[in-house]
């Protein structure tokens, strides 16, 4: 079954450092507003969350592509975007239920989380284990169903 | 089915066109008018290759040929550099303002011409735009006259009834020929103005209403939140804190 990354919010601490790495990796910058990865923080109750791409099997950014440009990757489950294929029409960048998929206009292109090919690096340098990527076992699954459940409301449809 | 390209024999699916076998072997054709998105279009004449058929040889366009017999095909003779050339001399001095064919200029020599550039003009007629258009589901525009008057249009010049303000025509130009402008609340694009939707929580503009209908027949979901792309994580972030209180 396909790894994924899971969120532990009570373990972030809103350092940010994901968004610096994710930036970095993909653009050679340090530039948190052409990340894939954002922290939200809420100072007033000390909670903090990382939105990320959820890699939905019925992924919105996949309908409303015109020309098919967003796909699964077989070998690690994310949903890519061809830059090839891409028209730059960023209707997946409004149709994205949690904001995941970003224009980026520096390098012209759509931007999402694609799991850094099978080896996150935002995981690999998380410095509180608030994401992890895993294989979805029996009991992963679980837990990802009951975080599949908060987000009922944010998505339509759960799988 | 086996074929030469440039004296190089390489294997290919029969009914794949010139140009993607050569790429898929790692042979480099230029193309102006071609997109992975919808291929070839046959438009620029820029891929150009010489295709040998037994003792026949002739000159086609590599991006539109589909590839059904053994045939021997070279990508880069003296008559297809001249083409070439000649191409991209005409070209440049139809869009001399853009950056994109000045590069290509430089990178084809070019002889002396009497021929000076029209400065008024940023039109290549590749026509990626019309085929962006089409493939959006609008079709809003196309060429329009034709020979020396040939341009990109809307039907009669009128504001464009079924564009839908996506941009896709102005992101696509390789040159920076489609005048697209947004003010506080409007997008201009086509002589066609588009009220912008903004964004419930912050005020910033998502996109035009008719954008907004495009992704809901496309089974696009959350738009009724009405939310910004950056306000959708702050909204996802704040449903998970509640359960977290």
């Amino acid at each position: 079954m396909d790894k994924t990354i899971v969120v532990q919010p009570e373990k972030c601490t809103g350092c940010h450092t994901c968004e610096l790495v994710c930036s970095f990796t993909h653009t050679e910058e340090f530039n948190p507003t052409r990340s894939r990865i954002s922290v939200i923080n809420f100072e007033k109750i000390g909670f903090a969350f990382p939105v990320l791409c959820q890699q939905c099997g019925e992924a919105a950014c996949m309908k409303v592509c015109p020309v098919g440009a967003v796909s699964k990757n077989a070998v690690t489950g994310a949903m890519e975007i061809n830059d090839s294929k891409c028209l730059r029409c960023q209707m997946c960048t409004i149709a994205c239920p949690v904001g995941a998929t970003l224009y980026d206009p520096v390098a012209n292109i759509v931007a999402k989380c694609d799991l850094c090919q099978g080896d996150p690096q935002c995981v690999k340098l998380c410095p509180s284990g608030a994401i992890s990527y895993q294989a979805a076992s029996v009991s992963s699954l679980s837990k990802r169903k009951a975080s599949a459940a908060r987000f009922t409301e944010v998505f339509e449809e759960v799988g | 089915m086996r074929i030469i390209i440039d004296e190089k024999p390489v294997e290919v699916e029969p009914g794949i066109t010139i140009l993607e076998a050569a790429r898929q072997n790692g042979i480099d054709i230029p193309t102006l008018c071609y997109h992975e998105a919808f291929g070839g279009q046959g438009m620029c004449r820029m891929c150009m290759v010489e295709v040998k058929n037994g003792t026949s040889s002739r000159l086609v366009a590599s991006c539109t040929y589909p590839i059904s017999e053994e045939i021997e095909v070279r990508t880069s003779t003296p008559a297809i550099a001249r083409i070439r050339r000649n191409i991209i001399g005409l070209l440049y001095r139809r869009a001399p303002n853009s950056e994109f064919m000045r590069q290509w200029y430089e990178k084809y020599e070019q002889p002396q011409s009497r021929l000076s550039p029209d400065v008024e003009e940023s039109c290549i007629l590749c026509r990626l735009c019309v085929k962006a258009c089409e493939e959006m589901g609008s079709s809003a525009i196309a060429a329009v006259f034709r020979g020396t008057e040939k341009r990109i249009g809307t039907p009669y010049d009128d504001a464009a009834t079924a564009c839908i303000g996506c941009g896709a025509c102005a992101q696509i130009c390789p040159t920076g020929a489609i005048a697209m402008t947004e003010s506080e609340d409007r997008r201009t694009i086509w002589n066609r103005e588009f009220a912008l939707v903004r964004c419930q929580k912050c005020g910033r503009p998502v996109g035009t209403g008719e954008q907004l209908e495009y992704i809901a027949s496309k089974g696009g979901s959350a738009l009724e939140s009405g939310l910004c792309q950056v306000c959708r994580k702050k909204q996802a972030a704040v449903r998970v804190s509640e359960f977290y209180r």
